[in-house]
């Protein structure tokens, strides 16, 4: 038998599933969804792209093949939204130099959110 | 030939390198004396070893690596890393010096030992290697970095992750590499991350002060034991971005089993668990 009991374990833990709602998972399903909205924040590391947010932040944000509704999220500083859409913490960090937000009111809507984004 | 003459567990955070810039009087303040006192007896410790160079365990935040291709373990191979922008501007410290024959020589070694690692040229280093380092490896003023490094980075935020199992048998293999060069040269293996932290969700900011110091307990004496805790457990116990601790994991398998634990601290403070912890290799 190829496919051994080991292997079977092995497979099985390699993709967390038993995990409570309000315990995210950054993988195959959020990755796929959120890959527009990281690769506009992952764009900020770069102080031009910076630089054209704060000067024209429609230009900006046209450059990324995002849709409508992922624009407005981004416009409208809806942190708990880009989440729930797929943007990871660690790009959705770089946003907030440029749009003035402190983490802990990220925080303050993470908390408040009450679910999940799977 | 080069051995492997200690090691260090420490926390990485953004927040760390914020107190750090703000300078020495914030960094003893009340608030901050916790964290950074205990990195004092690490520096002073670092300083009697006189370690030739650090091997940093460490996972990038999309500072370098980006969800285009996203490599599972990646090796630094280069003589300068600089210091990545994180989208906040570069911190003012000149590149950290590397080692690139030794880089090359433990790409080779992991290579023959089955870890296909992906070797890097040139990598930009995030606050996954920076925000630590400074605090045991750089002399304010003009003299600059000590200590030159070889950053090893694992994968810890685009699931699926290498195993917690996989990671400690990468730190194996580390050692197998370290012992394996020519040189004489004295290097101490360094882990950074963790541990407890949740950034996303109605959870955010939790931290598991009871689980990070079991966890210490653990790595210090039953090392082996946290290669049978799955990415679920970790994240149960200590919150999604607590993952990283798997870093910590990988330095602990390039020591010997019965390396000690020497200084360690640990701090929960706003929304981190933030722990140190040094291990002597006896000589």
């Amino acid at each position: 038998m190829e496919l051994t009991q080991d292997y079977l374990d092995r497979l099985d833990a390699v993709q967390p599933k038993n995990l409570p709602p309000t315990l995210d998972l950054f993988d195959e399903e959020t990755s796929r969804r959120g890959m527009r909205l990281n690769k506009a924040a992952y764009s900020l590391k770069h102080e031009e792209q910076r630089a054209l947010f704060a000067a024209d932040e429609e230009r900006w944000l046209d450059q990324f093949g995002l849709t409508a509704e992922e624009k407005k999220l981004l416009v409208e500083r809806d942190w708990i939204g880009l989440w729930r859409h797929g943007m990871s913490i660690y790009v959705m960090v770089k946003l907030l130099g440029v749009t003035g937000t402190a983490l802990p009111e990220v925080g303050k809507q993470m908390r408040e959110s009450g679910g999940a984004n799977g | 030939m080069a051995s492997v003459v200690g090691g260090i567990g420490a926390s990485h955070a953004p927040s760390m390198e914020h107190i750090y810039d703000a300078g020495e009087e914030v960094r003893q303040s009340d608030e901050w004396q916790p964290l950074f006192g205990p990195f004092k007896d690490v520096a002073a410790w670092l300083e009697e070893l006189e370690p030739d160079r650090l091997v940093v365990i460490y996972n990038d935040h999309m500072d370098e690596f980006f969800l285009n291709a996203y490599p599972t373990f990646a090796l630094g191979v280069a003589d300068t890393y600089p210091v990545a922008d994180e989208g906040f501007g570069s911190r003012p410290f000149p590149p950290v010096p590397g080692d690139s024959r030794l880089g090359w020589h433990i790409a080779r070694s992991l290579v023959a030992d089955e870890f296909d690692i992906t070797i890097c040229q040139e990598l930009e280093v995030d606050h996954g290697v920076i925000s630590p380092l400074p605090m045991v490896d750089f002399s304010e003023g003009d003299s600059g970095w000590k200590i030159p490094i070889v950053p090893l980075a694992v994968n810890v935020i685009l699931h699926p992750l290498p195993s917690p199992l996989r990671c400690w048998k990468l730190g194996q293999a580390l050692r197998r590499a370290i012992l394996s060069y020519e040189e004489e040269l004295r290097i101490v293996v360094v882990g950074t991350g963790g541990l407890s932290h949740q950034l996303t969700g109605p959870e955010f900011g939790r931290v598991e002060e009871e689980w990070d110091r079991k966890f210490m307990r653990l790595l210090a004496e039953e090392p082996e034991s946290l290669t049978r805790y799955t990415y679920e457990d970790f994240i149960k116990l200590g919150g999604t971005e607590s993952v990283e601790v798997v870093n910590w994991l990988a330095m602990r398998g390039a020591l010997p089993l019965d390396a000690k634990p020497l200084v360690e601290a640990y701090y929960a403070h706003r929304i981190m668990g933030y722990g140190l912890q040094t291990f002597e290799v006896a000589g």
